[in-house]
């Protein structure tokens, strides 16, 4: 129970410095990246269209979320039911999820069941039917939802935190919507939807698993090949961020803390030396200072962390913990006495070193199993980190010295800038 | 279940030659000092996953001491006499594996995941903290700390899981299942640095252990080390087992919690029921049952009363079977607005009853059964789920052998099996209802 749902860390599959993908296009022009290893008869692909929260209407929030929730609701040739089944009877799994700014999909299916398992993606893709019933009873399911988070002290923090933070509307806002934004969703507003995330322009797909490149360039543009190519859609930059503290008075025995303040962009020439700052300061998870200060020494909480979390045109630096109403404030103080010591005084030499080995020793459990290929593949893309990223790795980290790691952590971390959301009840009251 | 799905897959691919590689082919033996040891050879990738499974979890603590086996675990990571304070883990990071540990109620385990090379170092640091921990006084204190502030963020602001926790020790009034692994957290507020120690020195001893090695290692190797690391602690006192039944319920037992915070009324419905261990052709029929019956979004209770009567946002019921005791299934329906909560049972319940009166449909049952072939192939996508599922496997009182012929079992299990199971489902009057609302 250390940690109860311990994740499956696999595979260091391959010889991951070396990895084996290629760039491909097919017959309609669509890219993508792809390794083949047929070591398990499976295919996963990971793909993404640019979108997202960001594009909900105005008071229309949870859009985006809604129509993702739908796509397993029905198609042109299969109710909803019968599309379940047909996804079991296959060996297909199909997900759809909404992020910030876009919507991500994975598709994956055993290697005997291909022609099965595309058509299934294919239908969605292509023909949902966002039937009036479906879109009834996902709204319900989307309403119990929100009224489940209203109860969990963490998801208080983190909505209360992002609607603050952010001072732009289209990122303060919740990606499942509210109650009442939820009711003003139109099937119209959702097809809508729909068109505007299915734009070829956008997609970005990794794939990897036992398929020939034949085939695999075949069933994309099967799948995607008849989808409108449209403009881009405009990257936001973020000019301001909130600072300071913010209270929420709840009833609770233990506090939720949320904090952050503004990062780096992905592509930034210093993203790199950031991660191993902030590993240092509270990424890496026994590793970390903030692990170590306030768990290992003080025995104030159970988890306590701090990561990157890069935009797409934009970055930032969060962070939570949780611990008893009276340690509050002793808490709080030690974080942002480590974001000053970490800003000021830097990293040391050995937490340098072991950093750096620790980013290349363990890149490679990306590489575990084929989904985890395929969504890196996309990832790389989807941050436009070139093409050589894989084989420039183990290199780009050799040459990040330990000054300018600290001259990063300098600048980054400003706990002025820091803005913290605390939902608990204050001690003695 | 992910033993399910593993051996489904030796099974479909022992017809393939090309995919000989891939069969699970685990070796055994057994060190002098009562060590097992099981390893699990891979050579997809140059990398090995270590993992300890002890005999014993929250099961073993006496009375008044709950919390005490899984405050232990997290006291493991404190350091020996040679690889002192948080040696282990930063040597881990460092080499870019990955580490971890869990306490269930009939087990604890440890695991890594690493390049070879570092195998000997690795096996030499587990080997080392089974005996040979360092513990001070206030590694205790400040650990305690922690885990009242885990317990906290687990249980005390959570509603949902407060209710869990009463409902279990309903159903479990004599069990061990009855009480939380965590700890009752005035148990867990006076545990102190002599209940450590002695549970320590009367638990961690090898012949309490199995150890697993997966991935790229051989028998000989595996042996060697093995024996050099693992062969030097000495042996202890072996627990014996004292199998303790729950006595057959009376008595209809509804729990409720009101908390304002809730905003969302859920329902739950927990039953004691036989385990794998117990029997696994009847606990694969229940599984399978169940999947049918209420698993997902396909499920025939899900198209009756979520979409065709639009009554509940959700429901869902599921059978964990893995236990050395009495096996567990969980239901639990997310009502719309309008429904009260206190006719929720009965509504499910003449669901249920008019599904298995029609008869099971064999459709549903082929589905089902093919989905469990091909989730086997997805399990098989790594190093360490080998280890996982058989490790949990005969910590849960099953055999290596019982794992390796699941498949055969699962093969001979009919729609009438399965029929059976649910209608003694049906009938089971050891359940425990709760409500959660505002």
């Amino acid at each position: 129970m250390r940690f109860l749902c311990f994740v499956f860390i696999t595979f260091f599959c391959i010889n991951i410095h070396a990895i084996d993908f290629k760039e491909l296009e097919t017959e309609k022009g669509i890219k993508f990246w792809f390794v083949q290893d047929n070591t398990i008869p499976l295919v996963s692909m990971s793909f993404s269209f640019d979108g997202g929260m960001v594009l909900d209407p105005t008071n229309k929030e949870g859009t985006t979320n809604l129509m993702t929730s739908l796509l397993d609701e029905g198609t042109q040739n299969f109710s909803s039911l019968e599309y379940k089944l047909a996804l079991k009877e296959s060996g297909t799994k199909i997900f759809f999820t909404t992020d910030r700014e876009k919507i991500d999909g994975t598709f994956q299916v055993v290697s005997s069941q291909l022609q099965r398992g595309f058509w299934l993606l294919q239908e969605t893709v292509n023909v949902p039917l966002f039937n009036q019933k479906e879109i009834s009873k996902v709204k319900k399911q989307i309403e119990a939802s929100i009224k489940i988070d209203a109860s969990n002290v963490p998801t208080i923090a983190s909505d209360i935190f992002n609607e603050e933070f952010f001072l732009d509307e289209k990122f303060s806002r919740k990606k499942k919507g509210t109650l009442n934004s939820l009711k003003k969703i139109s099937r119209k507003d959702i097809k809508d939807s729909f068109r505007d995330h299915f734009n070829l322009n956008t997609l970005v797909i990794g794939v990897s698993g036992d398929i020939s490149e034949v085939n695999v360039k075949k069933y994309i543009d099967y799948v995607f090949g008849d989808l409108p190519r449209k403009k881009n859609i405009k990257k936001t930059s973020l000019e301001n961020f909130k600072k300071g503290k913010k209270f929420i008075d709840y009833d609770t025995p233990q506090s939720s803390v949320v904090f952050g303040q503004r990062g780096l962009k992905r592509q930034d020439d210093n993203y790199f030396a950031a991660r191993i700052a902030n590993y240092i300061l509270g990424g890496g998870s026994f590793q970390s200072r903030l692990y170590k200060e306030i768990r290992e020494k003080n025995g104030l909480v159970y988890s306590i962390r701090s990561y990157l979390l890069p935009l797409k045109n934009d970055g930032l630096v969060l962070g939570f913990f949780q611990t008893r109403n009276e340690n509050v404030d002793e808490t709080l103080r030690k974080v942002i006495e480590e974001w000053d010591k970490v800003s000021k005084k830097g990293v040391t030499k050995k937490e340098f070193k072991d950093a750096k080995t620790f980013f290349k020793g363990s890149f490679s459990r990306n590489f575990t199993n084929t989904l985890s290929i395929a969504s890196l593949l996309k990832v790389v893309q989807y941050y436009e980190l070139g093409n050589d990223y894989f084989s420039s790795r183990d290199k780009m980290i050799d040459k990040i010295s330990l000054k300018q790691v600290n001259k990063v952590a300098g600048e980054l971390f400003n706990s002025d800038s820091l803005f913290f959301v605390i939902v608990g009840k204050k001690p003695g009251e | 279940m992910k033993l399910v799905f593993l051996i489904s897959f030796v099974f479909m691919f022992n017809s393939l030659d090309a995919r000989d590689e891939l069969s699970l082919n685990p070796q055994r033996f057994k060190l002098n000092n009562g060590l097992d040891v099981i390893v699990i050879e891979n050579k997809r990738a140059p990398v090995i996953a270590q993992m300890i499974w002890y005999n014993f979890g929250s099961g073993v603590e006496d009375n008044g001491k709950s919390g005490l086996a899984h405050f232990m675990e997290h006291l493991m990571f404190k350091g020996t006499k040679k690889f002192p304070e948080s040696y282990y883990s930063n040597f881990i990071s460092r080499i870019g594996g990955s580490e971890n540990a869990f306490t269930s109620y009939d087990y604890t385990a440890y695991y890594q995941v690493f390049p070879k090379s570092e195998l000997k170092k690795i096996m030499e640091m587990e080997a080392d903290r089974m005996i040979n921990l360092t513990l001070t006084k206030e590694n205790v204190k400040i650990e305690k700390k922690v885990i009242l502030e885990e317990r906290f963020q687990r249980i005390e602001s959570d509603p949902s899981s407060q209710l869990d926790e009463s409902m279990k020790s309903i159903l479990f009034p004599n069990h061990y299942y009855g009480r939380p692994i965590i700890g009752w957290r005035h148990e867990i507020e006076k545990l102190d640095y002599s209940d450590v120690i002695e549970f320590y020195k009367k638990y961690y001893v090898p012949n309490n252990a199995t150890l697993i090695l997966s991935g790229d290692i051989d028998l000989a190797t595996a042996k060697v080390y093995a024996k050099r690391y693992f062969g030097r602690n000495k042996k202890g006192t072996k627990i014996i087992e004292e199998r303790v039944l729950d006595p057959e319920f009376k008595t209809k037992v509804n729990v409720k919690l009101e908390n304002p915070n809730v905003k969302q009324t859920i329902w739950k419905k927990f039953y004691r029921v036989k385990s794998y261990r117990d029997s696994i052709k009847d606990g694969l029929a229940l599984d399978i049952g169940l999947k049918i019956l209420s698993s997902g979004s396909s499920s025939l209770l899900y198209e009756e009363l979520v979409n065709k009567k639009k009554i509940f946002s959700a429901i869902g019921g599921y059978y964990q079977g893995l236990a050395k005791g009495s096996g567990l299934i969980y239901f639990y329906v997310i009502p719309n607005d309008e429904i009260e909560i206190e006719k929720i049972n009965d509504i499910v319940q003449s669901e249920i009853q008019s599904i298995i009166k029609k008869g099971l449909n064999k459709k549903r049952f082929e589905i089902e059964k093919k989905k469990y072939l091909f989730d086997s192939i997805y399990e098989l996508d790594g190093i360490l789920n080998p280890a996982q599922i058989i490790g949990e496997a005969i910590k849960s009182g099953l055999k290596v052998e019982d794992v390796l012929d699941w498949n055969r079992v699962l093969k001979e299990i009919s729609v009438a099996d399965v029929q059976r199971a649910l209608e003694e489902f049906q009938n089971n009057k050891n359940y425990v209802i709760g409500e959660l609302k505002k």
